[in-house]
């Protein structure tokens, strides 16, 4: 089972609005099921509940759903890889995906560097 | 006198009748329907929710209105709210894991996501808050973290409940330590342990 993992740097969602956003979010979750998105920088605290309620409204046989965590200030070595992939400043992560693979990656970051191969 | 000045005076002469809306919020499972039971069983002598290890027992907002809480000697008025849990994944296959029958756990599932949506609306409108969370848990989770953001965007005041503290593994002072912003209250609601504590945390930082 490959695992998919792609990259949002923060400018790509800097000018779309909460709704747009999430449903940006959404839309590329939905795409596969072993796809994982990392996004540069947090999401704020009503994008994550509109994130919630409209995943909540998205949610059938085939998709039960999400799990999002914000790693990457505890790991220093996943930190200076993924901002030199970003090629951005540090401010934290958001990783968004099927909820095993985002519960292994918040108990330990480094997973995902793993995970990219780099 | 001016319109402002006139309903605030009204309000401050209502004040200590006026009735307050309280929501119960906190990931699945976390105790909110047990501490909502626990505490209208001591102000009305009844029950208000069903309570099940199974998750998303709660599906939809159960009110229970105008409560009397009496906290040292003073009565505050409330409507309680118990909240279905918030989650960010619904999984009918967990439900049948758990023993469930395809449609009545697609059903269920179905209902969850429904209940979940009705929960994060009413986070606008509550006046205060309590936000439930189990004490063997790992406090740290985006549900916890959403719920409290958007809580206090809107200043809306917050109690955090370290629940299940009867519990051996019970370890509450890690709850402390994620969020040591907020007052915080540990109890068990099955027991009925520092239900008091709570009754005068309520009036004391609920009561806006
Ligand atoms: N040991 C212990 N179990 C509790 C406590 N509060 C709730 N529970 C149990 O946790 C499970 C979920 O409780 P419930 O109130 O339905 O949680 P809700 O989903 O947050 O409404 C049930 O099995 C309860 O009996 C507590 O203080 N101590
Ligand atoms: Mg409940």
């Amino acid at each position: 089972m490959g695992i998919e993992i792609q990259f949002i740097a923060s400018d790509k969602l800097r000018d779309k609005t909460p709704p747009q956003k999430v449903q940006f979010i959404l839309d590329h979750i939905k795409k596969s099921k072993n796809r994982i998105l990392v996004i540069e920088g947090s999401l704020s605290s009503s994008d994550e509940k509109e994130l919630i309620s409209k995943t909540m409204a998205a949610i059938d046989k085939s998709f039960p759903g999400i799990e999002v965590a914000s790693v990457g200030e505890q790991s220093s070595t996943l930190k200076t890889q993924l901002i030199k992939l970003l090629g951005g400043k540090p401010s934290g992560l958001t990783v968004v995906g099927p909820s095993s693979l985002v519960k292994q990656i918040k108990k330990d970051p480094d997973k995902l560097s793993l995970l990219t191969g780099k | 006198m001016p319109f402002k000045q006139f309903f605030s005076w009204l309000k401050n002469l209502f004040g200590s009748r006026q009735s307050f809306s309280l929501g119960l919020y906190g990931n699945v499972n976390a105790g909110k329907s047990t501490l909502a039971n626990r505490i209208s069983k001591d102000w009305s002598g009844e029950e208000m929710s069903s309570v099940s290890e199974m998750p998303h027992e709660t599906r939809e907002v159960i009110k229970k209105e105008r409560l009397a809480v009496k906290v040292d000697g003073k009565i505050l008025t409330m409507n309680l709210l118990d909240m279905p849990g918030i989650a960010t994944k619904v999984d009918y296959r967990d439900f049948i894991k758990r023993g469930m029958k395809l449609p009545e756990a697609q059903n269920r599932a179905k209902e969850a996501t429904k209940g979940i949506i009705e929960a994060i609306k009413w986070l606008e409108h509550v006046d205060a808050a309590m936000l439930v969370m189990d004490s063997c848990e790992d406090p740290y989770t985006q549900v916890n973290i959403t719920i409290l953001g958007n809580l206090e965007a809107r200043k809306i005041p917050v109690i955090i409940v370290a629940n299940k503290i009867d519990k051996k593994n019970a370890k509450p002072e890690r709850i402390k330590a994620a969020f040591p912003q907020h007052h915080l209250v540990e109890i068990s609601a099955l027991k009925g342990e520092n239900m008091d504590k709570l009754y005068r945390a309520i009036a004391q930082y609920a009561k806006g």
